[in-house]
């Protein structure tokens, strides 16, 4: 749709790859007439690491490390998706415990990275305060994933066939202490920004995508459900045990970027629901399908037989994909994060393909900055939720 | 309507000179098409009521060096009307030019140029065919099987020039290939 411009010549701004909102290095060059936007280029490709490459020359279990700098922010999701590919491939059970623990991890991991998703969207709109507030929060997180995992950020923690290790005595205890904590967190956040008039006049109205254009566009996650359509893949798909939760599909219906920090607050509130009937329910068991590390699963051994062979600490490399092809997806906290694999009857993958989500909600940018000020770039920008380790790859 | 009802029914319906082969398994059904055809069969299962696919979740491409026809173009497709999934696939060599979907699918703009980037496989009349992720001055085409992992040129910012300037690499250690022998017995039936 043509914007009539009220000068001859336009001005061609870049926003180069380094700029202080934290979204990483995206590069966007926006064409201004005065303080309208006609249109917004963004450049990609400065953060790109060719981990697709890599992954075809590492093991599942040597790729594993790689796979948590995709999407630093929300780092169980990335390993969750990294697993599921080879287990399913596989036919490999999970048994229920780290099932329970994986679910554990995952929500933990969402609700972290919707935090670190506000704390910038706030700092970009002007709101310096709740940048602050966020990471007293996420410090928690990593308190816990520091007591389960050893990483602050970057574990290394889901195994083809389970967790890497149990979780430590009385973690279940803080864990429930932190979601007491959290939720006065959040009602402190509603207190401080959504009743806020200067953040509604920022933010609504801004960016509106309505919910036909968002299935065309692809979309997925928050911003798919934030125009109306309920769709999430932890109903949709029942992967990992999320169908013996009692959870709702958090959605709003306007498609403006304040729908969309509302579905991402209640689903903030939404996961502390899970975790916590999760831990609840969280049964005894094996954290860990040891059958994966048996060596020689052709041939079908008695426990403790002569012949059979297992060892215990150091997982054995030879897990051997089988030469089919399987598209794996998990609901990350930025949409659908899937790997396409295609596996080769050896150790490495023969394809690994990696869709992000970021990709993909990037490419609607251009569409909504059209007839937005300079200023609503930012908002409209912030309220995508991109991250480019993972846009890049 | 469930993922094997989607499959079935479009088998029966499609044009029979569209899909070389459908196969469905557990882990997600795929047809397979010829270059020229992704379009309208896109079209198709994007469109048509009882296929409702309207989401390209992913375009993927994979090379097989051994093939005459090396790359093959994987179309992922969704409809969450239906919640079922299916895939496309298409091959192609060196110089097919493939045909786009952007007009049906918009979000596949991007893919495409990831394609063309990455494998060297083009789309005729694609609006916008440039690369994406390598840099600006890069030759070749990465994933392709030929292109080893660590490339061929390295970057370093030369100072008498104030420039970044690009040089043949220098491998400072040889390139550790982790075979897959290792000193436990392999797990293959052999």
């Amino acid at each position: 749709m043509p914007v009539p411009a009220t000068r001859k010549d336009l001005m061609i701004v870049n926003m180069g790859p380094q700029h202080p909102s934290m979204h990483g290095v995206l590069r966007l060059i926006v064409t201004l007439d005065g303080e309208d936007v006609i249109d917004c280029e963004p450049i990609l490709g400065y953060l790109h690491r060719g981990m697709e490459k890599i992954a075809e020359n590492r093991t599942i279990i040597q790729y594993l490390p790689y796979v948590t700098r995709w999407d630093y922010l929300a780092t169980m999701f990335t390993e969750a998706i990294t697993v599921n590919g080879p287990e399913q491939l596989g036919n490999i059970q999970v048994p229920k415990r780290a099932s329970y623990i994986r679910v554990i991890m995952l929500e933990l991991s969402r609700i972290a990275s919707h935090l670190l998703w506000l704390g910038p969207f706030m700092a970009d709109i002007g709101a310096q305060t709740p940048f602050f507030y966020i990471f007293r929060e996420r410090e928690f997180i990593y308190d816990l994933f520091e007591a389960a995992t050893g990483m602050r950020m970057m574990h290394n923690y889901f195994r083809i066939g389970g967790v890497a290790a149990d979780l430590p005595y009385g973690w279940i205890d803080k864990c429930f202490d932190f979601c007491d904590y959290f939720l006065t967190g959040v009602t402190e956040y509603q207190k401080l920004i959504t009743r806020n008039p200067i953040f509604f006049e920022r933010v609504e109205g801004v960016g509106i995508i309505g919910g036909e254009e968002a299935i065309n566009w692809g979309l997925s996650g928050p911003m798919l459900r934030a125009s109306g359509i309920q769709w999430d893949l932890r109903k949709v798909d029942n992967y990992e045990c999320y169908d013996e939760f009692d959870w709702e599909v958090q959605w709003q219906k306007e498609g403006d970027s304040l729908a969309r920090y509302l579905v991402r607050i209640s689903e903030m509130a939404e996961s502390i629901k899970i975790i916590q009937q999760a831990l609840e329910g969280i049964p005894g068991g094996p954290y860990e399908n040891l059958e994966v590390r048996r060596l020689d699963r052709a041939r079908d051994y008695e426990w403790n037989d002569f012949e059979y062979r297992f060892i215990s600490k150091k997982p054995s490399p030879t897990f051997e994909l089988s030469k089919q092809e399987l598209y794996v997806r998990v609901e990350a906290p930025k949409g659908e994060l899937g790997i396409f694999l295609i596996g080769d009857r050896s150790v490495f993958p023969w394809r690994w393909k990696i869709r992000p989500p970021g990709f993909i909600n990037l490419q609607i940018l251009p569409q909504l900055v059209k007839r937005m000020k300079l200023a609503d770039i930012m908002t409209i920008l912030g309220s995508i939720d991109i991250i480019m380790g993972e846009v890049d790859r | 309507m469930d993922n094997q009802s989607i499959f079935k029914y479009s088998w029966e319906t499609f044009p029979k000179k569209w899909i070389h082969k459908m196969e469905r398994s557990e882990h997600g059904n795929r047809s397979d098409t010829n270059t020229d055809y992704p379009f309208p069969l896109l079209c198709f299962l994007k469109l048509h009521t009882y296929t409702r696919v309207q989401v390209s979740i992913d375009i993927c491409g994979v090379d097989h060096p051994s093939r005459k026809r090396r790359f093959e173009v994987v179309h992922n497709l969704l409809s969450t009307r239906y919640n079922s999934r299916i895939r496309v696939q298409t091959s192609a060599d060196e110089v097919t030019r493939i045909s786009p979907v952007v007009s049906p699918f918009p979000s596949a703009g991007r893919w495409e140029r990831e394609v063309w980037d990455m494998f060297g496989v083009s789309s005729i009349n694609h609006p916008d065919l440039r690369r994406i992720s390598t840099d600006h001055g890069f030759e070749g085409h990465p994933l392709r099987k030929d292109l080893p992992l660590s490339g061929y040129v390295e970057v370093r910012y030369d100072d008498p020039e104030k420039r970044v300037v690009s040089e043949p690499i220098e491998m400072t250690q040889e390139f550790r290939y982790f075979d897959s022998a290792s000193p436990w017995e392999q797990r293959s039936d052999g």
